[in-house]
């Protein structure tokens, strides 16, 4: 029996693992006060298509159930949690803080650091504008992987409000800056210097653009930025940006924070600031997330929104290459042979506790227990239990 | 420090890509005969030697830091990596010939249903479908222009440079679809994360091909 493409099992080891890490995750949400939500594995395909960009949409797995209704499989947390909070959650009071561990479900090509069942953990601050909020869906991140053992990870923010303005400062129509932003995001060079020849934009004018997209820094970028897009939106942006970085300082988050003039993520989702972290020894992102105000108003409920995930199989590449391994060592605290009160009582003082069910001897029992690295066995003689003690397993810390 | 990893195309882009890189100083120890990685001279970067098809894979998963590789490489792909900088060698473009009898060079109407041959399946069915001609595409591997000769296809897809394989053969172009050249290629996350020697070598390559 073969498994379709794209899916996988997590045998006990592995899910262990992946089991740590989560929890990992959720002791961080708890602590910054993000109460854990659930929603359904597929709900109707009208109500998620509210959230799903072009490219989404086509990775959405659709069906429909035996009365022809139109179901699909979420693609992703932030849009059925969007679909809750203007709804049921509508009557809370703002801002709203839900966070997520769930699998999500893509069509795509399946390969290294992409399935089509796939972990997400994420976080999203409903109802609150403004540069606090973002900052605290970026240090959330930052806190989140190094919980996980990560603490080298990098972060690259940015709003795409200055791309923006330096479009419009240009005097490009819009479906030109479309095909501009596009060329940004990939940082296509090559089609840029195209578009702005073809576009008629003066060389030196667009050399001074070149030289933001190609830049990734702090201060000399929103000098650049500044100077290139003084339109409001933009400049009010730069100002955001100034401001997080003013706080992560506080953190000592400051050297692992750059602003990447070109990280636009995706295009038709994100209204503003976005951030992205990374490896030095990864070559895709771990996590990102940003501004979406657009997408709550598509459910009838025009609040603003803050958000990010990170890829929980990421962070298990990122930890398997670096040979952390987090697998439990010892899988048995003790094994107990024909006393079903001894197992409760071990039991219930939160030991690990395996049961005999092969009628095992004395001599036969310890031997297993010791194959199986279980440091303690319990055996009933007669109303006694007798306790044998085997010496430290040489893998414990 | 890490060192740089830059995957390079053996075959036809090898010797250009291999002086470019020289030209802006970083050694290449010799001939790689057939060994699969190099280390600069400096040691600063080490060479993935990979068959051009394989470039776009590299740098898209970050086993290569950047690479160079042929713009009608990166057509066919459907890899994300980033185009920093045009390096104007191996310059060739991307055409539709036919056998000079059939006269579609000179407006003769293509038959009801074309059957096209090429090795740039991607390119050649949006092409066609950009202007509504009904095709077949037939993906073939090597020697594209037999399949007009033996009659497999009615016209062909494929890269010309100087144009004598297909004056050799009697065919010409009937439309130009795209030209192709050398790119250097990076991986947006390397870029980020190797942002100082990337950026530095993305103007370095930038200035020296110039036009």
């Amino acid at each position: 029996m073969r498994l379709p493409p794209g899916v996988r099992d997590w045998l006990p080891q592995e899910f262990a693992f992946k089991q740590s890490v989560e929890d990992r995750i959720a002791v961080v949400f708890d602590r910054w006060s993000y109460a854990r939500i659930l929603t359904p594995t597929f709900e109707s395909y009208e109500s998620l298509e509210r959230g799903l960009g072009e490219k989404l949409m086509r990775q959405t797995f659709r069906f429909s159930d035996p009365l022809g209704e139109e179901l699909a499989l979420r693609t992703e947390m932030t849009t059925p949690i969007a679909r809750v909070v203007s709804t049921r959650l509508r009557t809370a009071s703002l801002p709203i803080r839900l966070s997520y561990i769930a699998p999500a479900y893509r069509y795509e090509e399946p390969q290294l650091g992409r399935m089509r069942e796939f972990t997400q953990a994420g976080a999203e601050l409903i109802g609150a504008a403004g540069a606090d909020a973002d900052a605290e869906a970026l240090f959330m991140a930052i806190e989140t992987l190094d919980a996980v053992g990560l603490a080298d990870a990098q972060f690259d923010i940015n709003d795409s409000a200055i791309v923006d303005g330096a479009l419009v400062a240009l005097g490009l129509s819009a479906p030109a800056s479309r095909a501009w932003k596009e060329a940004i995001a990939a940082r296509n060079l090559v089609d840029l210097d195209g578009f702005a020849s073809r576009d008629g934009v003066r060389p030196e004018r667009y050399a001074l653009l070149r030289r933001l997209v190609v830049t990734r820094g702090t201060e000399d970028v929103l000098a650049m930025a500044r100077e290139l897009a003084p339109n409001p939106e933009a400049q009010a942006a730069i100002y955001r940006l100034e401001r997080i970085f003013a706080r992560a300082a506080t953190l000592g988050f400051e050297k692992r924070i750059a602003i990447d003039p070109a990280l636009l993520r995706d295009l038709e989702y994100y209204t503003g600031f976005v951030f992205e972290g990374f490896l030095g020894d990864l070559g895709f992102s771990l996590c990102g997330g940003g501004r979406y105000d657009g997408l709550l108003p598509r459910f009838g409920y025009d609040v603003p929104a803050v958000g990010w995930m990170v890829g929980v199989e990421r962070i298990l590449l990122a930890l398997e290459r670096r040979r952390v391994d987090e697998r439990r060592s010892r899988e048995v605290d003790v094994f107990v042979v024909g006393s079903d009160r001894a197992a409760m009582s071990e039991r219930a003082r939160g030991r690990r506790v395996r049961v005999d069910v092969r009628g095992l001897d004395r001599s036969a029992a310890i031997a297993y227990a010791r194959h199986k690295a279980i440091p303690r066995v319990l055996i009933a003689r007669g109303d006694d239990v007798e306790e044998i003690l085997l010496e430290a397993d040489e893998q414990s810390p | 420090m890490s060192s740089l990893k830059i995957a390079l195309p053996k075959g036809s882009l090898y010797d250009e890509s291999a002086a470019l890189l020289e030209a802006i100083g970083i050694e290449i120890p010799g001939d790689p005969g057939r060994r699969l990685t190099m280390t600069s001279v400096d040691g600063s970067a080490e060479l993935l030697l990979l068959r051009p098809t394989d470039v776009p894979a590299y740098v898209e998963f970050g086993a290569a830091d950047c690479g160079i590789v042929g713009k009608d490489t990166l057509w066919e792909s459907e890899r994300s990596v980033s185009e920093a900088v045009d390096l104007r060698f191996g310059a060739c473009r991307l055409v539709v010939a036919a056998r000079r009898s059939d006269g579609y060079h000179e407006g003769a109407r293509y038959p009801t249903f074309l059957r096209v041959a090429t090795k740039f399946k991607r390119m050649a069915t949006q092409y066609f479908s950009e202007r509504d001609i009904p095709c077949e595409i037939i993906a073939l591997h090597g020697s594209v222009e037999l399949a007009p000769i033996v009659g497999l296809a009615d016209v062909i897809v494929d890269l010309v440079a100087t144009g004598s394989t297909l004056r050799e053969h009697d065919m010409v172009v009937v439309d130009e679809i795209a030209a192709s050249s050398a790119r250097f290629v990076l991986n947006p996350v390397a870029y980020r994360s190797k942002y100082a020697r990337l950026a530095a070598l993305c103007e370095r390559l930038q200035r020296r091909v110039a036009p």
